[in-house]
């Protein structure tokens, strides 16, 4: 049996190798590089929601001084394949696909959809070239939400479709709903509300483009989750083998699930550089961010709860409706894992569960951390609105529904075994570490002063990756793939498909690969960001944990047996009785015999030994997940809420998580706090607001909001005592978690703290104002 | 074209700009210090902080033309040839960032506060640094590594 | 509301002029008229030029005008030079001691940085309903000193406002320097926002400066921000309580008048219902606060 290597690194806080860099300004992002000879792209784009493109006429900004070139939807068709976007493409049932041109041709779909791309000498030139596009548009009449668009006679956004209704998916039904319906106790109904926000990393999206004549490569310069998506996705679009195009990615600032395969942008800028012979450079500004790459989460739910007068939720039927904006493609897919994710890790018997996805004159729908995280939302608001209608606590409903910990696991309703899910822990530790008791006596208190104090808890459970389903893995969340090996200079080098963009996966991948191979930690390097390079992969759903550590582990692992096996030849040794500590070869317990390994490499590379001697240190490695498993955890967030001007305050927020073993408890932690923060923002300050003609009204920073250092207060977290399913890798993933449950937690909370107003609350977005309105609302129908 | 001399980080340069040049783009244009970050161009997000003259300012809010004759510290130039300085050092220390895009702008307006205020606590540092937008962290280990910063330099 | 989509953030090309003297920017102005833009701070002109939101020929920098920089004390009234930075005046002793209502709103503009480079006179200038020096010196019947080649001018703050990012400014005048009247012993002041978050311009704010002796009223100043598209004086409330002793009651019969007054405007972070609301909390808050600051400075 191998031996696990003892553990120096995996497990602690180990600095970041990436940070000397991050410190001192030298990160190489994407608006950092520099071509020489390198043109600008600006893009019009449209200030119409809903019209059609009569002409565009682009003679006055191309003579402007420093304007090289001007391309219009159709001349861009002309030089690309022409086709829907695909990955809808590929997930679609069928049917008509909604027309997808990298530019509006004769049409616009939503305020920001862009038109025209102008090329200059600098971005300065290409915006004053974009202000003398002139563009006659016909107006048309918008359809500004999902109420609009779910009616059949709404001006259809594209014609071939007939009307707006992209995903009518047939009703699923998991256990007997009829017969849970009929014989609960009571039946309660809620209409729940989610609404638009959006990923808004500090970086945009952006991209360097440039296409050599001679050798027929296209090098793009990206910023994405997956070097290798980006690649098909320009190669498709552009018509060229996936092999002449080359994509390099350096450091990358943030993205939560925007910055993945081609944008309509990015696929314009590379084609024009096509065309131009030379390398083009579009760095997406922020209000092109806030209007045009994509928004997320604007859900609407229809809830029917079967339930035991003891507070059992023993059944939900849900009618969702998803809002995709104006060119769809991840919005259609959402609502297959919500209705997957919704019992959660309670013992919820019988679902019923049918959505409508909608075409909308807004911003695309994209993936934004977590995707389906209104699963979430929705069912711990049921739980509280139960509680409350009930008079049930919290904390004691949640314990009542739980799945029990069994063996052979208990099973979600919708197929998947809840192996090692520690939610009724996570519960109860996170309630210990509140002590609920002497908050309520301290809420009592503060009442009779006027001060409306709340508590809210809220627990999820998240597939990071999901425990070992029958049947390969496939496609982009498939097999992980490393190759691993070592160089003459000592250094074991990790080609890895990840894309990181604050994940640190620089720093965590070297942990293990260390403790397993058995160098030191400086003596690893990880190579990101090369198409050329690095095996397939993707950063993205919360996999690299589990699916990255684990092929480092396994590939490390195989490594170093090779190693040991050609060592064995050359110390004239067996190779069990040789082992690799601190970067040396040495017959255990003869601290004296030690070889480096960069020695053993370079006699490795000599050619002095034997054809039936295997010399080449080096691995590819793939790893399946291994046994999986779920990540989750229970938080608790204490507010305060100034029931004068509606103002909420977090006062205390704690997090009780299980994610199995931690490889790098700061950046556990980080990754945690950051989806916290961002599940704050999104219930107390951020929305992507449309008017009623379409008009995009959060397009800066003054008003699209994004949470301070004075929002987010100290975030306690306790890890749980996991429970290892593998006998190597019991890394799960963290990433989204945070995300997911924030917002239930924080509404919960502020609910309690109205609770003396008799408010409830069936949506996500609590602004100061929205505040107000509720408490008045509740005032004007009481009896 | 306007003909600018200008000091950043120690060094003097000349060059000719449009007026409407921003102060962020024309360190990262013309003089190659593309550190300072450009998250916003209005203002509000704190990336491109740098120090004019000895006070936290945001270069995306000052025309290229308007630091001339002033003295200009970017990231870069925070502490010599690329080593780390004591508050990078304290918040390498403390796990203080994730993708790194607000770095320098957090990194330049803590530095600011520190040589105000050297005793800064929790809640000062806090209001001191809500001017700059992180959307990774939470702010809580940046927060760590200001105070971090803090204490090593009270105990010298 | 025009309809841009997706707003640039590069500014538009501009002529530039840096003068030496306040008299050679007054001639750039009497040439330029209302094709140039003063830059001052930079700090609400640059987003609005970024945006292309506003299109001047012409920026006149006067950042090289030391002339119009200083704080002095003269015959009970502070005079603030325009190209006073921010953060100088926030720092300044004779602002404290002399004008605290105007010492109390500085720290709540933007955030440091901002305050670095931002100027009273051009926040002032920049006219932005939403912000608290506008509301200050509204509150205070500070006075403006502009100048033109033809001479000096004073205006009163209530008719320097006059509307939306407006003010009573000739296109050939430049703004020289503010003048507000020194509090006296007797005075209490407050300050009270309501903001989305620490550092962003207020949804509803509030400048309260009332004298209390022997525990009555004698002057009541009371302005708004974010209610109108100028700063608001709330009349009706700062006749009521003249001549009254503070109380509860009072307070909240005050916060009645002055909301009636109002009519404010919606936008996204709060409805006109939601600002009338916040004002009269605001109203109550600000007036206990000036009350307990009075007695204090007594």
């Amino acid at each position: 049996m191998t031996q696990i290597a003892a553990e120096r690194y995996t497990g602690a806080s180990i600095k970041r190798s990436e940070d000397p860099r991050i410190l001192t300004g030298r990160g190489r992002y994407i608006a950092d590089v520099k071509l020489p000879g390198t043109l600008h792209a600006a893009f019009v784009r449209s200030p119409l929601a809903h019209a059609r493109v009569l002409a565009v006429d682009v003679s006055a900004a191309r003579d402007l001084p420093g304007v090289v070139a001007v391309f219009t939807g159709a001349d861009l068709e002309a030089v690309t394949v022409p086709g829907p976007d695909p990955l809808l493409a590929l997930m679609g049932g069928g049917g008509p696909m909604p027309e997808y041109t990298l530019l509006a041709t004769d049409k616009v779909r939503f305020v920001g959809d862009p038109v025209a791309v102008v090329v200059a000498e600098s971005r300065y030139l290409a915006e004053d070239g974009c202000e003398l596009v002139d563009v006659d548009y016909a107006d048309l009449p918008p359809v500004p939400s999902a109420a609009l668009a779910l009616d059949p006679g709404s001006p259809p956004v594209f014609v071939n479709l007939g009307d707006n209704i992209i995903g009518p998916h047939k009703r699923s039904e998991f256990g007997d709903v009829a017969g849970t319906f009929a014989g609960a106790d009571r039946i309660a109904e809620f209409r729940i509300d989610v609404h638009r926000h959006q990923n808004v990393p500090m970086e945009g999206r952006g991209c360097v483009a440039s296409h050599d004549a001679d050798s027929g490569i296209m090098t793009m310069y990206a910023a994405t989750q997956s070097v290798h998506v980006t690649k098909f996705g320009v190669a498709g679009r552009l018509g060229m083998e996936p092999e002449k195009v080359r994509v390099l990615a350096g450091d990358i600032g943030g993205s939560f699930g925007l910055k993945i395969g081609a944008s309509r942008e990015e696929l314009a800028v590379a084609a024009a550089a096509r065309a131009l012979g030379r390398p083009v450079k579009w760095i997406e500004d922020r209000s092109e961010n806030l209007t045009a790459s994509g928004q997320a989460r604007e859900e609407s739910f229809d809830v029917r709860a079967a339930v035991g007068n003891d507070g059992d939720l023993r059944g939900l039927d849900v009618k969702m409706v998803i809002d995709t904006g104006a060119y769809p493609v991840m919005g259609t897919m959402v609502p297959a894992i919500i209705e997957m994710m919704l019992p959660g890790p309670y013992k919820l018997t019988a679902l019923g569960f049918e959505s409508t996805a909608v075409i909308t004159n807004k911003a695309s729908y994209v993936a934004y951390r977590g995707p389906w995280a209104s699963e979430t939302f929705v069912r711990e608001r049921v739980l509280d609105l139960l509680a409350r209608d009930l008079g049930i606590d919290p904390l004691e409903i949640r314990l009542r529904n739980v799945a029990p910990r069994t063996d052979p696991p208990f099973t979600m309703i919708t197929g998947r075994p809840l192996v090692g899910v520690t939610t009724k822990e996570s519960l109860e530790r996170v309630a210990q570490i509140v002590d609920i008791p002497t908050f309520r006596r301290r809420q009592a208190e503060e009442r009779t002063q006027g001060r409306y104090l709340g508590i809210g808890l809220a627990t999820f459970i998240e597939a990071a990756p999901g425990p070992r389903s029958p049947g390969p893995p496939s496609g982009p969340m498939g097999l992980e793939y490393m190759r691993l090996s070592l160089s003459e200079d000592g250094i074991l080098t990790l080609f890895t498909g990840q894309m990181p963009h604050g994940q640190s996966h620089q720093t965590t991948l070297a942990q293990i690969a260390a403790d397993e191979f058995g160098v030191p930690f400086e003596q690893v390097r990880v190579v990101i960001g090369d198409s050329d390079v690095v095996p397939f992969g993707l950063t993205g759903g919360s996999r690299s944990a589990t699916m990255t550590g684990g092929v480092t582990l396994h590939g490390a692992r195989q490594l170093r047996n090779k190693v040991l096996d050609f060592a064995a030849v050359l110390m004239e040794a067996s190779a069990r009785d040789l082992e690799i500590t601190d970067g040396q070869v040495l017959v255990r317990g003869d601290p004296d015999s030690g070889i480096p390994v960069g020695e053993i490499a370079r006699q490795a590379a000599s050619g002095q030994f034997d054809a039936d001697v295997d010399t080449s240190l080096e691995v590819e490695a793939s790893f399946d997940g291994g046994e999986g498993g779920w990540s989750g955890g229970s938080h608790c967030a204490i507010v305060e809420v100034d029931v004068e001007t509606g103002i909420v305050k977090v006062e205390r927020y704690v997090a009780a998580e299980d994610c199995g073993a931690l490889i790098n408890p700061a950046v556990v932690e980080g990754q945690i706090r950051g989806g916290i923060a961002q599940g704050i923002g999104a219930v107390l300050l951020e929305r992507s607001a449309y008017d009623q003609d379409g008009n995009y009204q959060s397009a800066t920073f003054m008003d699209y909001l994004l949470p301070t250092a004075c929002d987010i207060p100290r975030i306690e977290i306790e890890h749980l005592e996991t429970v290892p399913l593998d006998a190597d890798v019991n890394f799960r993933g963290v990433g989204e978690g945070g995300m997911i449950v924030a917002p239930p937690t924080l509404v919960n909370a502020i609910e309690d703290a109205l609770a003396p107003f008799g408010v409830r609350i069936y949506e996500q977005h609590l602004p100061p104002a929205r505040i107000l309105e509720l408490i008045g609302a509740a005032a004007k129908s009481r009896p | 074209m306007v003909d600018i001399t200008v000091r950043v980080n120690g060094a003097t340069h000349t060059g000719s700009v449009e007026a409407r040049k921003t102060l962020s783009d024309f360190l990262r244009d013309d003089l190659d210090l593309t550190g300072t970050h450009v998250g916003c161009e209005h203002g509000v997000c704190g990336a491109c902080t740098v120090i004019v003259d000895g006070r936290a300012v945001r270069s995306c809010l000052m025309l290229a033309v308007q630091a001339a004759g002033s003295e200009v510290t970017t990231v870069e130039g925070l502490a010599p040839d690329g080593a780390l300085g004591a508050l990078q050092q304290a918040m390498w220390d403390s796990h203080s960032f994730q993708c790194g895009f607000c770095t320098p702008g957090f990194v330049m307006q803590a530095a600011a506060l520190l040589r105000a205020h050297p005793d800064a606590g929790e809640q000062e540092i806090r209001e001191a640094l809500s001017g700059n937008i992180c959307r990774c962290t939470g702010y809580q280990s940046i927060i760590d590594g200001v105070l971090l910063a803090a204490q090593r330099g009270r105990e010298g | 509301m025009r309809r841009r989509g997706a707003v640039p953030v590069k500014l538009p090309y501009v002529e530039y002029e840096a003068p030496a003297t306040v008299a050679e920017a007054v001639d750039l102005l009497a040439e330029h008229q209302d094709e140039a833009s003063v830059l001052a701070g930079g700090q609400s002109l640059i987003p609005l030029l970024a945006l292309r939101l506003a299109r001047p020929a012409v920026l006149i920098d006067i950042n090289g005008l030391d002339e119009l920089s200083g704080v002095s004390v003269t015959d009970g009234w502070m005079v603030i030079g325009a190209m006073t930075r921010e953060y100088v005046a926030e720092e300044s002793e004779i602002v404290a001691g002399t004008v605290p209502l105007l010492a109390a709103a500085l720290p709540l503009i933007g955030h440091e940085a901002i305050r670095s480079r931002g100027t009273i006179g051009g926040s002032l200038a920049h006219a932005d309903p939403a912000g608290e020096l506008p509301a200050v010196a509204r509150a205070l019947d500070a006075e403006f000193v502009v100048r033109s080649r033809p001479g000096d001018r004073v205006v009163s703050a209530a008719e320097w406002f006059e509307g939306y990012l407006t003010t009573s400014r000739r296109p050939d005048e430049i703004l020289v320097e503010i003048r507000f009247p020194a509090a006296g012993a007797d005075t209490g002041i407050a300050f009270k926002e309501v903001a989305r978050r620490h550092g962003d311009f207020a949804i509803v704010g509030l400048a309260v400066s009332l004298t209390l002796t022997d525990g009555v009223i004698g002057d009541a100043r009371l302005a708004f921000s974010g209610v109108a598209d100028v700063p608001v004086r709330a009349a009706d409330a700062e006749d009521l309580l003249i001549g009254e002793s503070p109380s509860p009651e009072l307070f909240d019969e005050a916060a009645r008048r002055a909301t009636a007054a109002i009519d404010p405007p919606a936008d996204l972070h709060g409805s006109s219902e939601y600002r009338k609301k916040v004002a009269a909390t605001l109203v109550r808050r600000g007036l206990q606060a000036a009350a307990d600051n009075a007695y204090k400075r007594r």
